[in-house]
């Protein structure tokens, strides 16, 4: 073991940032995304639709001054 | 137990009468953590430490290129143990590069899945592998007058934890077959529920994000936590007083114990636990948000601040080279010359580090031995570079958070000289006060003792952290993630604290991509070996001229107040060293003495 020889590997086909962003692509961080996320109201509160699209409105509070506490 | 390489040459020198004595690996840590010593047993003292690992990574050389929303995942994976103070850190790295914010509910859930992370945590290491260096069987072997005197000493709060003498505290603590071992591994499952409740996955998270988080905040996953929350107070109320007693009985038997691990008090503590209300990630600003952190960052030595600034911490970061396998990387890349208020960056802070490693056959007598770098601090009044430690990481968050008196949240309250903590009622004991007050020295017991109080402390914090993230919920603010674009060129810095200590992540962004990224862990502050001043690290220090209480000749030498100085750091190598071979070649072979070994954790 003293003379211990290289590891023989293959040789490689890709590049180190091959795992990097491809320009172009969306991503889904994006500014703007959220806004297009159903049940998510501006001021940061969200409904029944967040969690449900089958018959959301049925799974808000039967306050609209109740906090909407999401399902799920 | 403690694994010793005996007869590794036992020298006489002329002068003192020393032996070379080493212990390689030291088990119940994480990693591969090697002490080389040079003991003089006539003395009784241990005149010469060195610390070495023989562990490498390859973070700092192999993040780049890669996307920078990856950090995270990838970090995450330094450590199996606290693996999300990683990922949290770089999130706050990449908030700070992206310009995003979390918004508060979701600052609240990261604050309470790391609130667990801690208790989860300092749980499994003191009760299942430090006290295993003070437990009746350990005790036995090493100290037999000690354990006589113990089993006729009462312990002083026999009556909240039902240990009658402080020998059943002792056999309580034996691995397998004590009551306290047995019943901190049940806390530490509960714990990590906890943890997943708010993180998704334990311990590599899987729904914190920059500028969010993905768990659903329901009252649900709230309560779910709360219960478990209650469910390990009354191990809290009990550990911390047992701990006391314990640690008390050790100063009263052993005069001359608190010598034991001492180094003078220079701590780092880089904060933890943001305050959404303040905390908008920008630079600019860090000084402000970092100050209004749960725990407070600061750099003490000698017992007094030298800063609570998180910009004068960042700036007084160097990575030192002296004794480990690496070139310099002076004539690199500079990546950031000046910070975002103008000031300059030295070539030595990690935002400018290239990882340039050298392997190399080991070499203890004045050559390179760790593959650990010198982390060290650049105190601006001095012009010294100090080898600041983490005090195991409760001992020194603890003392900063007393010093500055800036947390006050109903639950915590720090007075300038100690910190007091209320929990409230649980199954079996009362709501209860429980005080840490700054100690005199900086040493193993103290490191400890820190260590129980710093469960109390997150135990009491993740209370606060439950009602504030429940009102978020009642009010109906339910947001938990910002949107966010990556910028092409951007740095950020990330400020936190893992379980064991400091914790920073350094970015770099070109072009979208990683260009540099150097996460600092504590133990290579902790366990850093000598530097190009010759100055040692803090676990070298720590263990240099430490008297030696064991009963032991040095036929059957044990070495159990070094080891249990050494553990006292909660070390954890992983995180010790980020390097990379650079062809992907090995160069030449070098010392592996312990190959398989370091699997666990």
């Amino acid at each position: 073991m003293s003379r211990k020889q290289p590891i023989r590997t293959g040789h490689p086909d890709v590049r180190p940032d091959a795992a990097s962003h491809v320009k172009g692509v969306k991503q889904g961080n994006s500014t703007g995304n959220l806004d297009k996320q159903a049940g998510h109201l501006p001021d940061g509160r969200s409904t029944a639709r967040r969690s449900t699209s089958i018959n959301p409105g049925m799974h808000d509070p039967i306050d609209p001054d109740m906090p909407n506490l999401s399902p799920a | 137990m403690t694994t010793r390489t005996a007869g590794r040459g036992q020298k006489a020198e002329t002068a003192r009468e020393l032996v070379e004595m080493s212990w390689d690996p030291i088990t119940r840590i994480i990693g591969n953590l090697g002490i080389y010593t040079k003991i003089d047993f006539k003395n009784r003292e241990v005149v010469e430490c060195k610390s070495t690992s023989s562990l490498f990574r390859g973070y700092s050389v192999f993040m780049k290129g890669k996307d920078p929303r990856d950090a995270h995942f990838i970090t995450s994976r330094i450590c199996g143990i606290c693996g999300d103070n990683h990922a949290v850190c770089s999130i706050y790295a990449q908030n700070m590069a992206y310009g995003v914010k979390t918004p508060p509910l979701g600052e609240w859930i990261i604050n309470l899945g790391e609130a667990a992370e801690y208790m989860f945590d300092h749980t499994l290491f003191q009760d299942n592998l430090v006290f295993v260096d003070y437990c009746e069987q350990m005790v036995k072997e090493t100290n037999p007058s000690l354990l006589r005197q113990a089993e006729n000493t009462q312990a002083p709060n026999a009556g909240i934890h039902g240990y009658r003498t402080i020998a059943d505290i002792m056999r309580a603590c034996n691995p397998f077959s004590g009551d306290l071992y047995r019943e901190a591994l049940q806390v530490s499952r509960v714990t990590r529920e906890m943890c997943c409740l708010m993180e998704g996955r334990h311990v590599h998270p899987s729904t914190l994000y920059p500028g969010g988080v993905g768990t659903v905040a329901t009252p649900q996953v709230f309560t779910d936590y709360l219960v478990r929350l209650l469910r390990v107070l009354d191990f809290v109320k009990k550990a911390v007083p047992m701990n006391d007693d314990l640690f008390d009985f050790f100063y009263q038997a052993l005069p001359g114990y608190e010598e034991v691990g001492r180094r003078r008090i220079m701590l780092g503590c880089w904060g933890a636990f943001q305050d959404p209300n303040v905390v908008d990630y920008d630079y600019r600003t860090m000084n402000e948000w970092g100050r209004k952190m749960f725990v407070t960052p600061g750099v003490i030595v000698d017992g007094r601040h030298v800063t609570t600034n998180l910009v004068d911490i960042n700036l007084g970061m160097r990575i030192l080279l002296g004794s480990s396998y690496y070139d310099d990387w002076q004539d690199e890349t500079t990546f950031v010359t000046h910070d975002p208020l103008g000031n300059p960056v030295d070539q030595r802070h990690p935002w400018n580090q290239t990882t340039l490693p050298k392997p190399q056959k080991r070499d203890l007598d004045g050559g390179n031995y760790s593959w650990v770098m010198s982390p060290r601090w650049f105190d601006s009044r001095t012009g010294d570079y100090l080898a600041l430690d983490t005090g195991g990481g409760p001992l020194a968050r603890l003392w900063s958070t007393a010093l500055a008196g800036l947390v006050d949240t109903g639950t915590v309250r720090a007075t300038g000289s100690s910190v007091e903590m209320i929990l409230p009622k649980s199954a079996a004991l009362p709501e209860t006060r429980l005080e840490w007050k700054i100690p005199r020295w900086a040493n193993t017991i103290e490191r400890n003792r820190a260590r129980a109080y710093f469960v109390a402390y997150a135990a009491a914090m993740a209370v606060y952290f439950v009602e504030q993230a429940m009102n978020e919920v009642r009010a109906g603010r339910t947001q938990v993630f910002a949107d966010f674009d990556v910028p092409d060129e951007a740095i950020g810095c990330g400020f936190h604290e893992a379980v064991r200590g400091v914790l920073s992540h350094h970015l770099v962004i070109s072009e979208g991509k990683i260009a540099n990224y150097h996460p600092y862990p504590p133990t290579p502050w902790n366990a850093s070996p000598r530097d190009m001043y010759g100055t040692p690290g803090p676990y070298e220090d720590a263990v240099q001229g430490l008297p030696i209480f064991e009963e032991n000749d040095a036929e059957s030498f044990k070495g159990i107040d070094i080891m249990r100085t050494v553990r006292s750091f909660d070390p954890c190598l992983p995180c010790g060293v980020h390097m990379y071979l650079g062809g992907g070649k090995v160069l030449k072979q070098v010392h592996s003495p312990t190959f398989g070994n370091g699997a666990g954790g």
